[in-house]
């Protein structure tokens, strides 16, 4: 007879995926660690040991002034989606049935297509022969296309807005939905403003939901390389289109990496703060859908 | 009742605010699908009478048609080999795998590596062991590490919340532990790994940023589109757009369907 068990997946199954992980994302991190320390020249790279990168990360205050930009933008635009978010996530938890199963996908359709298409899209709105320019052309609003709706850290935040909306008023959806609607009606039945209810009820139980959707909004806005591009224009650049520069344009691993590394280090700031009062697993696992 | 007065007052307000938020979501997406009809050389309005022309030459450009297939091809890969490895992570899950929170936050790091950084990474991998970035090598390589948590937090709570009981019963009836996991695991679990599967195959379909850094010659959709965009902006921008659209739509539809209902097989917890 066989073993209890004999057959049935065991844990090194595991092995893997975890091997494919640590070497598609941990080791090569760790060669960038190195190759920061290196010499990118003409002719590539030459392991030629030196700070040279570092001191002109740290001596350039381009770097840093563009890294802060990028954190201003992040954190605003997270600011904007949180106000725009709640109201939908409320929305979507006091519809039921057929209503709220038609309101879901409709909200999952637009953020199903890919965000270059999305991104590109605001182009024929905003543009000189856009849709605004020419619905205000065409009503005598103006007299000639208006150039500033592009190119611009303002068509930056919608941009961002619009591509990353669902990414916060999914978690706080999820949370909204599984508070137990008897508490509200204890909480009219008490003769609670409709704002108190908000205020004491409905804020604090959402607030896992709130915070993994921050947390995933700034994330993916502290990263973002096509908004800026498509929509910034040159003054609308980010931390993620200089460091493309480097490995598309100028071919400078070595301050590539060590651009790279010093977003990673943001990247890890930003977590262990939240993780540490949450637990980041719980984070991501509300964010990630249904 | 004044407070149900209110209730009311606010659900009418909210549905109007949602209106408002859907036609934001949903104006430029409509945009790009009413200009890919208009007869322009340009991107834009006034509107210059319907015509089809702009599909043709999207559909006999064997430039595109190249990169679509590359984007198709790549997409079923990158998913089938993502969806393998996340269930056996999630399989393991199940057991006593020593780590299990190391483990998980290893999965989690391809979600919070900005894309430019998970990129920029296998071109120094790539290099540095001087194996050149193609479609098949860099590209593949980073969108199953893309793919693979999201295949795994697909998975995983389905396999979690699975009732052991039933692979219990099965045993007890003379069940092999083979024929257990063939006749009772996987049928059970088979539309959450379909699901995980299209899942995987749109993220990796729409992948952009990684690619535009690995792909040396090859091009996929996207970043095909991309160039056809960030140069000049080809008047059949938007009925590429319009393509991508279809093929993003129709396998995300599909995924959220296998996903509804392995959700509804699932024992309730």
């Amino acid at each position: 007879m066989l073993p209890i068990g004999a057959g049935k997946p065991r844990w090194f199954a595991a092995l893997p995926g975890i091997g494919w992980l640590l070497l598609f994302t941990l080791v090569p991190l760790l060669l960038m660690l190195l190759i920061s320390f290196w010499t990118s020249t003409i002719f590539g790279l030459r392991a030629d040991w030196t700070l040279r990168n570092w001191t002109r990360l740290f001596s350039t205050p381009v770097y840093f002034d563009l890294l802060f930009k990028t954190v201003r933008i992040a954190f605003l635009t997270t600011l904007v989606t949180l106000v725009l978010s709640y109201p939908i996530a409320l929305f979507l938890a006091r519809t039921s049935g057929f209503v709220k199963t038609i309101a879901i996908v409709m909200l999952f359709l637009p953020f199903w297509i890919g965000y270059v298409v999305r991104t590109f899209a605001w182009l024929p709105i905003l543009g000189r022969t856009g849709l605004l320019n020419q619905g205000l052309l065409a009503i005598g609003i103006i007299d000639t296309p208006v150039e500033w709706f592009l190119y611009n850290e303002a068509a930056v935040y919608l941009g961002l807005v619009y591509v990353y909306l669902l990414f916060m008023v999914l978690p706080i959806f999820l949370s909204l939905d599984r508070i137990d609607h008897s508490l509200i009606e204890a909480a009219i039945d008490l003769h609670a403003t409709p704002f108190a209810v908000l205020r004491h009820v409905l804020l604090p139980l959402s607030f896992p939901g709130v915070l993994s959707g921050c947390i995933m909004v700034f994330l993916l806005t502290l990263g973002a390389y096509v908004t800026p591009a498509l929509l910034g224009g040159p003054s609308g650049i980010m931390f993620s289109n200089v460091i493309a520069t480097q490995f598309l344009a100028d071919n400078n691993w070595a301050m590539g990496s060590t651009l790279s590394l010093l977003m990673m280090a943001l990247v890890f700031a930003v977590l262990i703060v939240a993780g540490r009062k949450f637990g980041l697993q719980r984070v991501f696992m509300s964010a990630k859908g249904h | 009742m004044a407070s149900q007065r209110d209730a009311k007052g606010i659900s009418g307000l909210l549905v109007g605010y949602a209106l408002v938020i859907y036609l934001f979501l949903y104006a430029p997406i409509v945009t790009v699908i009413v200009l890919s009809f208009n007869d322009s050389q340009i991107v834009g309005f006034p509107w210059k009478g319907f015509t089809m022309k702009w599909f043709w030459v999207v559909f006999t450009n064997p430039e595109l048609l190249r990169a679509t297939a590359n984007s198709l091809l790549l997409g079923v890969a990158s998913a089938v080999i993502a969806t393998v490895l996340a269930l056996l992570l999630a399989l393991a899950f199940r057991r006593n795998l020593p780590f299990k929170a190391t483990v998980f936050n290893l999965i989690l790091i391809p979600i919070i590596v900005p894309g430019i950084v998970a990129g920029a990474v296998l071109v120094v991998l790539f290099g540095l062991f001087k194996v050149e970035l193609s479609l098949w090598t860099s590209v593949l390589c980073a969108h199953v590490t893309f793919v693979l948590p999201f295949a795994f937090l697909n998975l995983h709570p389905r396999l979690h919340n699975f009732d052991s009981t039933l692979e219990e019963a099965a045993e007890d009836l003379g069940a092999s532990p083979a024929m257990v996991q063939r006749e009772v695991v996987l049928p059970i679990i088979r539309p959450g790994i379909i699901a995980a599967f299209l899942f995987a195959f749109s993220l990796s379909f729409d992948e952009f940023v990684r690619t535009l850094l690995l792909t040396g010659f090859d091009r996929t959709l996207p970043v095909q589109f991309w160039y056809m965009i960030v140069e000049t902006l080809a008047p059949e921008a938007p009925a590429m757009a319009v393509l991508i659209i279809v093929i993003s739509v129709i396998s995300s539809l599909a995924g959220f369907a296998f996903s509804n209902r392995s959700s509804k097989t699932e024992p309730s917890t």
